[in-house]
């Protein structure tokens, strides 16, 4: 049977003849004339940390429900031959690591991964939440409305790429604009240095992409100068070196012309980001191996450049990949599990590090195109859709869970198929509470989360304001 | 489908052409004083080939930057002896004399010569399938058979990023073997082994996927079932036969497949693991196994087949056993109206240009369905009839705005090694990993970081013109303000001093190029500056961006006496010529 598409809006997978009509000209001008009639925010710095997981992250072993009945069915689920993906339960060897929520959920207990310690300490120290069971949806369903296929739900869930353009972007591949990027859009006109709005240390990504903000692509080397733009080359005269010229002048072949526009941003950029980045050895070491706190790093030495750039407002995108686990889970994921946690108490180090000091005006939050199935495929997971993710920083209503945490189990009324969970959050709910907090106003948050309407509440409250 | 005497006469005449090949002198004849007798050679070869028994060329190049430019399409690149040829066949013969040539195994022969000379402690390591990789492409003369393999390497995408796929580097040299061998052949073929090939299995999961067992809530892996369909055959959305996507009734994309079909294809992929001669659990498992299990295809255990029916996109499968289920799915796959456009479009877009007029991939997509003879999924007929198209063929065209590609780093830096007939010191063209965007080139072939590849053939790069003008880019997909710095870094220093690794106690990285012939002309700025221009440019470099590099390039004293600093200013006006040229925006975009 056949689901009703989620959204009236069109959109292409590829850009083929027929014509894409959704927010154009007429939107930004929406935006502007918003932008233009709310007050701005207070003053003061405040960035969002989008930490991206990249293939879809096994939420059943990363927190999990310890109460006997939960732990009876995560077990039957998880212990299928030949490699049961099982974690140990609390207090045996290498078992689940248990977190106290500070509101109790009625005859419920829970736990992270036993490669999370770090985590729970922070948990602990009420400097991370969690937020249980989010999901793409274009509307609250119910088990029964999932069966009756009587309710819109997101075009493919499932597939990778759709999904991951539907968190980052509230539309299938093909999207264009994401809301870290609309976000910039609207509190752009805070900062000195408007191109500084949107950075990734991870490569593109449309969740940065904006009308107007594009993002800023940044590695740990820093921005990267290029050489040989001034001077002599390969002993020709200086005036004569035409590299800046011919690698940044306008061309009649669009794909040239776009060309020459990244490399023009990337030498205008580079000098001022690199004067001013907080050096490396001023800040604390990264834990080893950990390409997600590398690129922490380089986001928080930009955040401690904020003051010399003259920048309020930043969304910052980083990854970790490798979350795909049909095959050979419990190793793979135990690994990445280590490396989220290390990389979540190193950002926390970073924010409270002198050099950044930006502990309270900071938020990490991750995200991830899907979570998996509770059930084994005899070595790993497949494909899902509820998720729990992390928020974590000093603005953070910490050591508290913001949501009833789902039914642990097939045939439940959180299970549409093999245990993956039916969302009880929509991404809407989740990024809404987020946009509030960077200060956008309602209307703009509507505008940027037109779903948001249908869901009873927009603000899951685990921001301090 | 060619007679004997067909091939033995296509054999000689490529062997006495030096069509595509990388080594041997160059032989331009617009260019300044040669080697006299190279070129007179390549000239009595190619007017013996063009000549005598075919009669002359029927569709030669109007210019030598129309063969230019014909060669960035079907090779990794021209150079001046292949444009030479090129101007004597015309486009159909070298088509169809490089359709003819027949596939080798150049990677896992590369595999076993390596093998034969390890050094003490030394494994086959993935480092082995990069070197072959470019050895090939460099110096291999059955080029449009190569540059095809790399494009579907790109769509049925296995990586040496993952590590168990790492684990095998030989295998993954067999699974480049085995995409050359399919170039040419049949799609539904290509479909079977590489649905069959072990690093596959690995790479996708369906290696040692168990059929479900529902008492302990266990299920099929749907991994390769999802990407078969998303990605190796019919895609997301229903296509009409032009790549555009069909519209429903409320102007909405219409889903090729469910979940439903997914779970329904998944247990079609069970009970598939490595190669061997029984079936016995223990194989399944791989406790016990043969030697070569790595380069053969997949094998079915029934004992963890599921061997009910399987349903999936309005078919049921009935059949019971393992490799007759698979066959039955993939033929069901392989009919769907979608293959042909979606995969026909996807190669133009490898080869000529990222956005094909709807017309044009119509016009591929029909030969895709039907051959002429009657044939579905005839390769060699799908890449000449992109080739051949009128649209790529169409030299006047690629002056358009909205012409043309934006060149992957790979096929970047392959063509800067055959425009100056780089060599390999070792023969074995050390080249690694070269993934880092910054202190390398960004890119590493059999190395994409997941199975969308290196960029989505959908790809739009946000808030640009081309965004606006509605059309795709996938290449500039990774594209940022630290790969554009690193290219241009790296090829400051590339170009003097080659590229690749050392070779053992030599101060010089192994891949050099030869710059012989434009350090001939070097004293006359405009013309090694032309000479550079068509060969890296298709001579597209507009005027004020070669007055620009000439002024450059003429700055540098050559009126010199001393013989050894006279060199060195030769040197350094070729160096900055030819860097010059690849740091443009019209080389680095393929028009």
């Amino acid at each position: 049977m056949k689901r009703i598409d989620a959204s009236r809006r069109h959109f292409l997978r590829t850009a083929a003849a027929t014509s894409l009509v959704g927010p154009g000209a007429g939107f930004a001008l929406n935006l502007a004339t918003m932008a233009a009639a709310q007050a701005q925010p207070a003053p003061g710095y405040r960035a969002l940390i989008c930490v991206f997981l990249n293939g879809g992250n096994d939420q059943g072993n990363m927190v999990l429900a310890t109460d006997p009945g939960s732990w009876a069915e995560y077990r039957k689920a998880r212990i299928t031959a030949p490699s049961p993906i099982a974690l140990p339960e609390v207090g045996a060897a290498g078992g689940v690591l248990p977190i106290v929520p500070n509101t109790a959920q009625a005859g419920r207990a829970f736990a992270v991964h036993p490669s999370m310690g770090g985590l729970v300490n922070e948990f602990n120290a009420g400097r991370v939440a969690v937020i249980p069971n989010v999901g793409t949806l274009v509307e609250p369903i119910t088990k029964a409305q999932w069966d009756a296929r009587n309710r819109r739900t997101p075009a493919q869930l499932f597939s990778h790429n759709d999904q991951a353009s539907t968190w980052q972007a509230m539309r299938p591949e093909g999207a264009r604009i994401g809301w870290g990027g609309r976000m910039g859009d609207l509190l752009a006109s805070m900062n000195t240095y408007t191109n500084f709005t949107a950075i990734s240390a991870s490569g593109n990504a449309v969740f940065l992409s904006g009308e107007t903000v594009l993002q800023y692509q940044a590695s740990s080397a820093g921005a990267v100068s290029i050489g040989g733009l001034t001077g002599s080359l390969f002993g020709s005269t200086a005036a004569t070196n035409p590299l800046r010229s011919i690698v940044t002048g306008d061309r009649g072949n669009l794909f040239e012309n776009e060309h020459a526009k990244v490399v023009k941003r990337a030498i205008d950029a580079q000098v001022a980001l690199t004067t001013n980045m907080v050096p490396t050895a001023s800040l604390p070491a990264p834990p080893a191996n950990n390409s997600l706190a590398n690129q922490l790093l380089t986001v928080a030495r930009i955040i401690g450049a904020r003051g010399a750039l003259g920048i309020q407002r930043q969304v910052f995108y980083v990854t970790l990949g490798g979350f795909d686990t049909h095959d050979n889970q419990t190793a793979n994921h135990a690994v990445l599990m280590q490396r989220l946690s290390e990389a979540i108490v190193y950002f926390n180090a970073l924010m409270a590090d002198p050099d950044v000091n930006a502990v309270n005006e900071t938020t990490l939050f991750t995200a991830s195109e899907f979570g998996r199935t509770l059930t084994s495929n005899g070595d790993g997971t497949d494909h899902g859709w509820g998720a729990h993710h992390f928020v974590a920083g000093g603005a953070v209503r910490g050591k508290e869970m913001y949501g009833a945490f789902p039914t642990i189990g097939v045939n439940t009324v959180d299970d549409v198929g093999q245990g993956r969970l039916l969302p009880k959050l929509s991404v809407d709910q989740y990024a809404g509470t987020l946009a509030k907090w960077f200060g956008l106003s309602d209307p703009q948050i509507a505008t940027i989360f037109p779903n948001i309407v249908n869901f009873a509440s927009r603000d899951l409250g685990f921001m301090n304001p | 489908m060619q007679g004997t005497s067909m091939r033995v006469l296509a054999t000689l005449l490529v062997s006495g052409w030096l069509v595509g090949c990388g080594s041997g002198g160059g032989s331009d004849t617009s260019a300044g004083p040669a080697d006299a007798a190279a070129a007179a050679a390549a000239a009595a070869a190619a007017a013996a080939a063009g000549g005598a028994d075919l009669g002359p060329a029927t569709d030669p190049p109007a210019t030598k930057a129309a063969a230019a430019r014909f060669l960035s399409q079907v090779s990794f690149g021209p150079n001046a002896t292949a444009i030479d040829g090129l101007m004597s066949s015309g486009y159909s013969r070298w088509v169809d004399q490089q359709l003819a040539k027949p596939a080798g195994t150049p990677h896992l022969d590369y595999f076993a010569a390596r093998t034969a000379e390890l050094d003490e402690g030394e494994t086959p390591s993935e480092s082995w399938v990069y070197e072959s990789f470019w050895r090939t492409a460099i110096t291999a003369d059955d080029q449009l058979r190569h540059r095809v393999a790399f494009a579907l390497s790109q769509i049925f995408v296995i990586s040496l990023a993952d590590d168990t796929v790492n684990d095998h580097p030989r295998g993954v040299a067999g699974y480049l073997d085995m995409l050359g061998r399919n170039a040419f052949g049949n799609f539904r073929t290509l479909l079977e082994d590489v649905s069959l090939h072990p690093m596959m299995g690995i790479y996708l999961t369906h290696l040692r996927n168990q059929k479900g067992d529902l008492a302990v809530g266990r299920v099929p892996d749907e991994n390769y079932a999802r990407e078969v369909m998303q990605l190796f055959s019919i895609g997301l959305y229903e296509l009409n036969l032009d790549g555009t996507v069909k519209l429903d009734s409320r102007n909405e994309p219409i889903d090729t497949y469910t979940i439903e079909d997914v779970v329904g294809l998944a247990r079609v992929f069970t009970g598939f693991s490595w190669a061997g001669p029984d079936s016995s659990n223990a194989r399944f498992f791989g406790t016990i196994s043969i030697t070569d299990r790595d380069i053969l295809p997949m094998r079915g255990y029934p004992n963890f087949h599921e061997s009910g029916a399987k349903t999936f996109l309005g078919t049921t499968v009935t059949a019971s056993t393992p490799e007759a289920s698979l066959k039955a799915a993939l033929d069901r796959l392989f009919a769907h109206p979608n293959v042909g456009p979606f995969i026909g479009r996807q190669l133009i877009q490898k080869l000529v240009t990222s956005n094909p007029s709807p017309a044009y991939v119509a016009r591929v997509a029909t030969v895709f369905n039907d051959n002429g003879q009657g044939v579905r999924g005839d390769l060699k007929a799908v890449v000449r009839a992109i080739l051949l198209d009128a649209e790529a063929r169409d030299d006047a065209a690629a002056g358009a705005a909205a012409a043309g590609k934006v060149r992957e780093p790979v096929l970047r830096v392959a063509a800067w090694m055959r425009a100056f007939d780089a060599k390999s010191t070792t023969g074995r063209f050390l080249v690694g990993v070269t993934d880092d965007p910054v202190g390398s080139i960004g890119q590493t072939p059999l190395r994409a970081p997941s199975v969308f590849n290196f960029f989505r053939p959908g790809y739009v790069p946000p808030n640009t013109s081309i965004a606006q003008a509605k059309l795709v880019s996938p290449e500039m997909q990774n594209t940022q303000e630290t790969s554009v710095a690193g290219w241009l870094n790296t090829m400051r220093n590339v170009v003097p001093n080659g590229f690749g690794n050392n070779p053992p106690n030599d101060s010089k990285r192994d891949v050099q190029p030869d710059y012989a012939d434009e350090l001939a002309i070097a004293d006359n700025a405009a013309a090694l500056v032309d000479r550079v221009a068509l060969l890296l440019t298709a001579d597209r470099m507009p005027a004020s961006v070669r007055q620009q590099i000439t002024a450059a390039v003429a700055s540098i004293n050559v009126a010199i006496s001393n013989p050894t600093n006279l060199e060195t200013a030769r040197k350094n006006r070729v160096h900055l010529a030819v860097f010059l040229a690849v740091a443009s925006p019209e080389f680095i975009v393929q028009k």
